[in-house]
């Protein structure tokens, strides 16, 4: 179940639109945030609080990819291989973690420290090759430069 | 009016309609599988394409309007080359298991292929994988096969309303799944597999055991099942039932059904039926031959008769009984014994209700057509959930919502949740108030007419404050007044009543109120009816106060024209109403029943009390389709054929009078045929040889059905009244407050009407046993915390009649106080607890304040092995 | 040129409201509400405005539709989930100068009659989403949205509504059904959003790129912005470069500038000297080309004469390194990837090509590939419900229809003769 306080932020953006269905996607954000991912349990809440039913609720995340479907580790790194940043190197990017981290793409680390996903093209063309981790860009990216950045998050 | 050119053919059209249905109404054919006419447009699988002139693309048919002047080519070799590279690209991913298929023969795709597609493939990589998911008890999903057309879920979310599929993933992964993969926590509609166009989604209960080609007959008939009367095409095998599936453009249900309509049907071929008659020797029911037990029958009641006076032999009639036995049986009551105790469980509620409001309103008063529904602007809803009773009625409230309509509910309606409802709550015991308080309302905004005199001087003295009603019922003042404004502003609203409110004290009133408030807002009533023929019984004159076409049996005039057709002298004062019959049998006037089709003993309140009361009696004779719980304690038990292997006719809740045809064959007799041999031994011979000519005989008796013949019924057009006479109205109205009862106690017990059942026929269907396989008790969340229980465990409900063990089940639409059991399972049905009283007015039981203590029952409830047993096939 | 919509960003604190009124920032929102409202559509019409999304749609058109219907509330919606692979020109505005975004959107609302407006935001630019609340934020505080706009009694509210991960949701009918809550499917048109748009009421989607015009269009008028850049599409342009490129980024140049011009003299040419292979002009969807084919002025509506499109200006450089079979595939991957699943030639037809060109690419290719892959595209191509499906057929006919001998090389040899 959600805590009161996340029940509240719902009703609050649920006040933002015209119809409760159109609350679905921050709303969903807001439970993935709680639970971790969207299990069940989370599209149960959210059909709870906007009075959406949970089907419709699971079928619209379901389409997104920036929602998770399965548990995470802590940190999600998200790099990006489009066409930018793959002709910049993103694919040497992506074995490099493979080899360092044991990180193959849609998987978790043993010790669940990050998770890897492939993204489609963020929009950091002009700096690639480029990756997200949790919120935060990171831009011309190397191998060294990786393991900098990745020494930062626990 | 406007012209297109469809390969050089002229069509001229009204109002813009899609290209396709343009075409389709000029006997062009295009390609479609997204398409469906019952949906909304869609335009995915791209099948349609066709040329139009002074369009740069090619343009889908089904989702193009037509506009005049418009030129479209459908058969050119690049709509050819088109076709089939969709085709070719539905197939890429698709098992090619037609061979082990069961929708092969009936399946869009496979005759698309044959008539357009691709001879080869071309592509050579892995398909798609995923594994057929038989983890529903009913629905086996095969997503290898989907084609993405999407029609299941835009029937589940547009249509049905019950949103319990959706696309999950999307592109090429996407596919189609119930909301935790495997089960479906869903109204089992069955629409989604009715829509389906290949073998992805499909009934389990005929998998594998028939192939479409193999059906050796399919005969529309009309489902046994709710009043909502639906059109079915029932197909058939080997003289079993193997499918029911419903018909696009049928008047009530265009194309839709609910689950008791689609799964319900294997009572028909269960094992349990009774097959020979039975006589009861020695205090044990005994296997005789029809002769025999028509005999004991004949001896005894002539017997009775003879000593006790006509009076104390009545008969209890049938709502899952065709038009022509109930008239039969009728007419056996009143002309062969000479009474009017005839009645039956309509008196229950729908009967007392109906009489009191066409008391006021006039004669068909509550005939309203279903399908009127969804083009209202306002549906108020009271007494209980329509989508639950009358699933398909149901629908069109839901429709309405969707088309921008306002529902008003007076409790939460758990299938309207999702529907936007205005719900006002009222605390308990409160609605009278409340209904004042409405009534007050719109007379303060409304002018009243003078167009009702009678109705007017009733309510002119109604007045309750605002104030008053807020503070006694425990509702928001702003949710009170957005309701008054709706229905103050409605243009065609509807009234819709089902019967917790008619069961509960002081209806009558209520009944008024709600009349008073239909009045105000100028709306159309409907009742909600559980039963295929409970109206067809009523109009039958299977009422004690009633003769065929709802006549008043008191009055002299009418009463002749009976008379003079039947050769007989009525009794001038109606029978005994149901419960008078039982309160007569237990004190001794009453010396006989016939049951015809019914089970008192489970289906009335206080059942104890009725099984004494039978068990009172000197011979009670049953005639059903299985051993009931009163067929066990009857003396002479009869056996019927069911609703499918017998011609009549029912009527439903609008008054249609349809036509029920002969699915299969089954040796034995119809009711009508069983009472009229029983008749023409007691020395009344009735003559006839088919229901057609007892039908013949109702339309030349019953004012009602005055010359329709069973040709006009055939053709869909007996509406009732059909030649009617001139219809009755403006009596005067008397009605009863109530005591206002109160009573506190923590606890109250209510009667659960689940979807799945319907009385206890539907427990001899495996199907609905499988989804709703035994009695709970549905509770909230409050009462389930203050008990410390969860779903699963069981507890133990005591009334002072009796007490039940049951699982609990906690449902979240219910408040505080409130426990609710439904009626179906043996031993285990709410009536057996529930003590009531009669509304004077009505003569319908009240029940809405039975108090019940409530215990955890440490041990766990063993399922009743006599019910693991009911569904045998 | 004088920069209009990147003005000011290279100030660090650029997004703050002070920054922005401190360079005349707000300035226009008062000249426009001078004006009526049909004078300000007039004037974006002398501007000769089109949308920066991608399509090119005269603004002022579209505008016209929108206002024409009766329908009440309109929504204004700015379309801010630049997915196109290789385009990261919104961005810049979203997080640097997200104040002149809102008072185009203020200045275009009043013109609309919109009272609301919704910021679509792709989901993967985080930072943009606070930085637009933050910016919404003091926009209220200072008057410039809400109730009483500017003391004028004029209404419109924002808000970020922020994507989730679907290209196809830049789509502007996917975009109006996520807004909705739904899955970012196209919707079946006529009719028109400007007619039927969210919540069933008239919705006007336009570009970031383009409502950020609008400030300027008021300030220095219709026709003194007409003549900027091209004649056909005049004023500023957007223009982000990326690859092998020496400066990478995102240029503000007028209307029209040639594509050579934009790679050699204001980017610096190719990266280390290496020759030109190949450049996608405008974002992964729009057709390829050859270098000796990029003296095209980058425009609507010069762009298609020259065998591409301008798209939204996503200019993606590739030097001789670069294996265009690879780039193809991975381009079809992305498709796949993003097909919403709506109709069947795009669904079905985006991981057949894909998997076409996976073998090819791992030299598993056989002979009649390049066949089959043009003739699965020409299936697909002109059938799909929505331009995603034809973007993908076409990706993959002009790389072959430019580069052919490398895939049949690919083929023939079962490997890649450029990486080997
Ligand atoms: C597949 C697809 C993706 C699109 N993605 C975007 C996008 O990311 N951003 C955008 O502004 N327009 C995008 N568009 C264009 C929009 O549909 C629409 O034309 C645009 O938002 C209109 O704004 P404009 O007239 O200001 O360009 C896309 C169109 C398609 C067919
Ligand atoms: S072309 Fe079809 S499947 Fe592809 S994105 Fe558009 S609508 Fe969806
Ligand atoms: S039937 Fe027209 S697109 Fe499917």
């Amino acid at each position: 179940m959600l805590n009161e306080t996340a029940i509240k932020e719902l009703q609050e953006i649920r006040s933002k639109y015209p119809s409760a269905r159109s609350a679905l996607l921050p709303a969903i954000y807001v439970a993935q945030r709680e639970f971790g991912w969207l299990s069940e349990e989370a599209y149960e809440a959210v059909s709870e609080v906007l009075g959406v039913p949970k089907a419709i609720a699971r079928g619209v995340g379901a389409f997104y990819a920036m929602y998770k479907h399965r548990p995470m580790g802590r940190n999600i790194i998200q790099l990006c291989t489009n066409v930018s940043c793959m002709i910049l190197g993103a694919e040497r990017l992506a074995d490099y973690l493979k080899s360092h981290y044991g990180l193959v793409p849609g998987g978790t680390t043993e010790d669940g420290r990050f998770s890897l996903v492939i993204m489609e093209c963020i929009g950091a063309c002009g700096t690639a090759p480029a990756m997200l981790v949790n919120d935060e860009f990171y831009e011309n990216l190397s191998e060294q430069y990786i393991e900098e950045i990745l020494a930062k998050f626990t | 009016m406007i012209t297109v050119t469809i390969n050089e053919k002229e069509i001229t059209l009204e109002k813009p309609i899609t290209v396709l249905e343009a075409a389709r109404s000029a006997g062009i054919s295009i390609p479609t599988l997204c398409y469906h006419p019952a949906l909304e447009r869609y335009g995915g699988c791209r099948l349609c394409l066709v040329e139009v002139e002074k369009m740069p693309r090619l343009q889908t048919a089904c989702t193009l309007m037509t506009a005049d002047g418009m030129i479209v080519r459908t058969e050119t070799d690049a709509i050819a080359g088109v076709r089939r590279g969709i085709l070719e690209f539905l197939l890429i991913n698709h098992p090619l298991d037609c061979p082990y298929c069961d929708k092969a023969g009936e399946c869009e795709l496979q005759d698309l292929v044959e008539k357009y597609g691709p001879t080869t493939g071309r592509f050579k990589e892995k398909k798609r994988k995923m594994p057929e998911s038989l983890e529903d008890a009913i629905i086996v999903r095969n997503m290898e096969r989907c084609i993405v057309c999407t029609r299941c879920v835009r029937m589940c979310e547009g249509v049905q309303g019950a949103s319990a599929i959706a696309v999950m993933e999307r592109g090429g992964h996407s596919h189609i799944e119930p909301f935790s993969g495997g089960k479906y926590d869903c109204e089992y509609c069955g629409n989604c597999i009715s829509v389906c166009p290949v073998g992805a989604i499909m009934s389990r209960m005929h998998r594998h055991s028939y192939r479409p080609w193999q059906m050796t007959d399919q005969v529309e008939t009309i489902c046994p099942y709710c009043g909502v009367g639906c059109t079915v095409t029932a197909q058939v095998r080997d003289d079993a039932i193997k499918r029911i599936i419903p018909k696009l453009g049928s008047p009530v249900n265009n194309g839709l059904l609910c689950s008791r309509g689609r799964f319900g049907y294997e009572f028909v071929g269960n094992r349990d039926r009774l097959t020979r008659p039975l006589i009861r020797k020695n205090g044990v029911l005994e296997e005789s031959t029809w002769e025999e037990a028509i005999h004991r029958v004949t001896q005894k009641l002539g017997e009775i008769k003879e000593k006790y006076g006509s009076s104390s032999v009545a008969g209890i009639a049938s709502p899952r009984c065709t038009n022509e036995d109930n008239y039969v049986f009728q007419k056996f009551m009143r002309v062969t014994i000479g009474t009017h105790n005839i009645d039956s469980t309509a008196r229950t509620g729908y009967a007392g209700a109906q009489q009191f409001i066409e008391n006021i309103f006039g004669q068909g008063a509550t005939a309203n057509i279903i399908s009127g529904i969804s083009r209202s602007d306002v549906v108020f809803v009271v007494g209980g959930d329509p989508t639950t009773v009358n699933p398909i009625l149901g629908l069109q409230i839901r429709a309405c919502s969707r088309k921008g309509g306002a529902v008003l509910t007076l409790g939460k309606v758990s299938g309207l949740r999702y529907f936007s409802p205005h719900a006002l709550d009222p605390a308990s015991f409160t609605e009278t108030v409340l209904l004042e308080g409405i009534v007050t309302e719109l007379k303060n905004r409304k002018e009243l007419s003078g167009s009702h005199s009678s109705l007017e001087s009733n309510i002119k003295d109604i007045a309750v404050s605002v104030e008053d009603v807020i503070k006694e019922c425990k509702i928001r003042e702003d949710d009170f007044h957005s309701f008054i404004t709706l229905l103050s502003e409605a243009s065609n609203p509807v009234l819709i009543i089902g019967k917790e409110i008619i069961q509960s004290n002081g209806a009558s009133y209520k009944l008024l109120l709600l009349s008073a408030i239909n009045y105000l807002i100028n709306g159309r009533i409907y009742l909600l009816s559980e039963r295929a023929n409970e109206q067809g019984l009523l109009d039958m004159g299977c009422a004690s106060d009633l003769l065929p076409g709802s006549r008043p049996v008191e009055v002299a005039e009418l009463r002749r024209r009976y008379e003079r057709a039947w050769h007989v002298t009525l009794p001038d004062k109606p029978g005994l109403t149901l419960f008078e019959m039982i309160h007569g049998a237990k004190e001794g006037s009453v010396r006989a029943m016939y049951v015809m089709g019914e089970n008192p003993l489970f289906n009335l309140p206080n059942s104890e009390n009725v099984k004494e009361a039978l068990g009172n009696l000197d011979f009670l004779v049953v005639q059903d389709l299985f051993m009931t719980e009163t067929a066990e304690s009857a003396d002479v038990v009869l056996p019927a054929l069911s609703w499918a292997e017998k011609e009549g006719t029912f009527t439903n809740m609008e008054r249609r009078i349809q036509k029920l045809r002969k699915v299969i064959s089954r040796a034995g007799k119809e009711d009508w045929r069983i009472i009229s041999d029983v008749s023409g031994n007691m020395g009344v011979s009735f003559p006839y040889d088919s229901a057609e000519d007892v039908f013949a005989e109702i339309s030349k008796v019953s004012p009602l059905h005055r010359d329709l013949t069973y040709d006009d019924i055939e053709e869909g057009e007996a509406l009732w009244p059909f030649k009617g006479e001139p219809l009755r109205g403006g009596m005067e109205i008397s009605c009863n407050k109530g005591d206002g009862a109160t009573e506190s106690g923590k606890y109250f017990l209510a009667i659960d009407r689940p979807l799945f059942h319907s009385g206890t026929l539907s427990r001899k269907s495996s199907a609905l046993m499988r989804l709703c396989p035994e009695a709970v008790a549905r509770i909230s969340s409050t009462t389930a915390a203050e008990l410390s229980v969860t779903d699963g465990d069981s507890i133990r409900i005591s009334t002072r009649i009796g007490s039940l063990s049951l699982p609990v089940f906690i449902d979240e639409a219910y408040d505080g106080s409130l426990i609710k059991v439904s009626n179906n399972f043996r031993g285990k049905g709410v009536f057996s607890l529930m003590e009531y009283s009669l509304d004077p007015v009505l003569k319908s039981p009240c029940m809405d304040n039975v108090i019940i203590e409530i215990e955890k029952s440490d041990r766990h409830v063993q399922r009743d092995p006599k019910n693991d047993s009911e569904v045998k096939k | 040129m004088e920069k209009v919509l990147l003005k000011n960003i290279e100030n660090t604190n650029s997004a703050d409201i002070t920054e922005y009124q401190k360079i005349g920032g707000y300035a226009s929102i008062a000249k426009a509400l001078e004006k009526e409202r049909k004078d300000i559509i007039e004037e974006v019409k002398k501007a000769g405005l089109r949308g920066r999304g991608g399509a090119g749609f005269p603004a002022a058109m579209k505008w016209t539709f929108a206002s024409g219907d009766p329908k009440f509330p309109k929504y204004l919606v700015c379309n801010a989930d630049e997915g196109e692979p290789g385009t990261f020109k919104d961005r810049p505005i979203l997080e640097k100068n997200p104040h002149l975004l809102i008072e185009g959107m203020v200045i275009s609302g009043y013109a609309l009659n919109a009272e609301y407006g919704f910021i679509y935001l792709r989901g993967e630019y985080p930072d943009a989403k606070h930085i637009l609340e933050r910016a919404i934020a003091q926009a209220y505080d200072r008057n410039f949205l809400g109730d009483d706009i500017a003391g004028k009694g004029i209404v419109f509210h924002l808000s970020v509504h922020q994507g989730a991960g679907a290209y196809i949701c830049g789509e502007e009918t996917a975009l109006i059904e996520s807004l909705e809550g739904d899955r970012g499917q196209p919707r079946i048109k006529p009719p028109f959003p400007v007619n039927v748009g969210v919540w069933s009421k008239p919705t006007i989607v336009n570009n970031v790129e383009t409502l950020s015009n609008l400030p300027y269009i008021i300030e220095i008028g219709g026709e003194a912005y007409s003549k900027i850049g091209s004649p056909e599409c005049p004023g500023p342009k957007l223009y982000c470069v990326s690859g092998h490129i020496e400066k990478p980024g995102v240029y503000e140049l007028p209307m029209g500038t040639s594509l050579r011009e934009i790679i050699y003299t204001h980017c610096g040419g190719i990266k280390g000297g290496k020759q030109l292979k190949a450049v996608i002009p405008g974002g992964i969807s729009t057709p390829v080309l050859p270098p000796d084919k990029i003296d095209c002025p980058m425009d609507f509506v010069n762009m298609p004469k020259h065998g591409s499109m301008l798209g939204s200006g996503a200019v993606i450089v590739m030097d001789e390194t670069v294996c265009l079979v690879k780039v193809c595939y991975r381009a079809l991957k992305f498709f796949e990837h993003e097909s919403c699943g709506k109709c069947t030639p795009c669904r079905e037809g985006t991981g057949w090509l894909r998997s076409i060109l996976e073998r090819i690419e791992h030299g598993e290719g056989q002979e009649g590939d390049i066949d089959l892959l043009l003739s699965v595209s020409s299936n697909i191509l002109g059938k799909t419900f929505c331009p995603l499906g034809d973007g993908a057929a076409s990706v993959v006919q002009n790389f072959i229809k430019h580069f052919r001998p490398e895939f049949e090389g690919h083929i023939t040899a079962k490997t890649c003769a450029v990486e080997g």
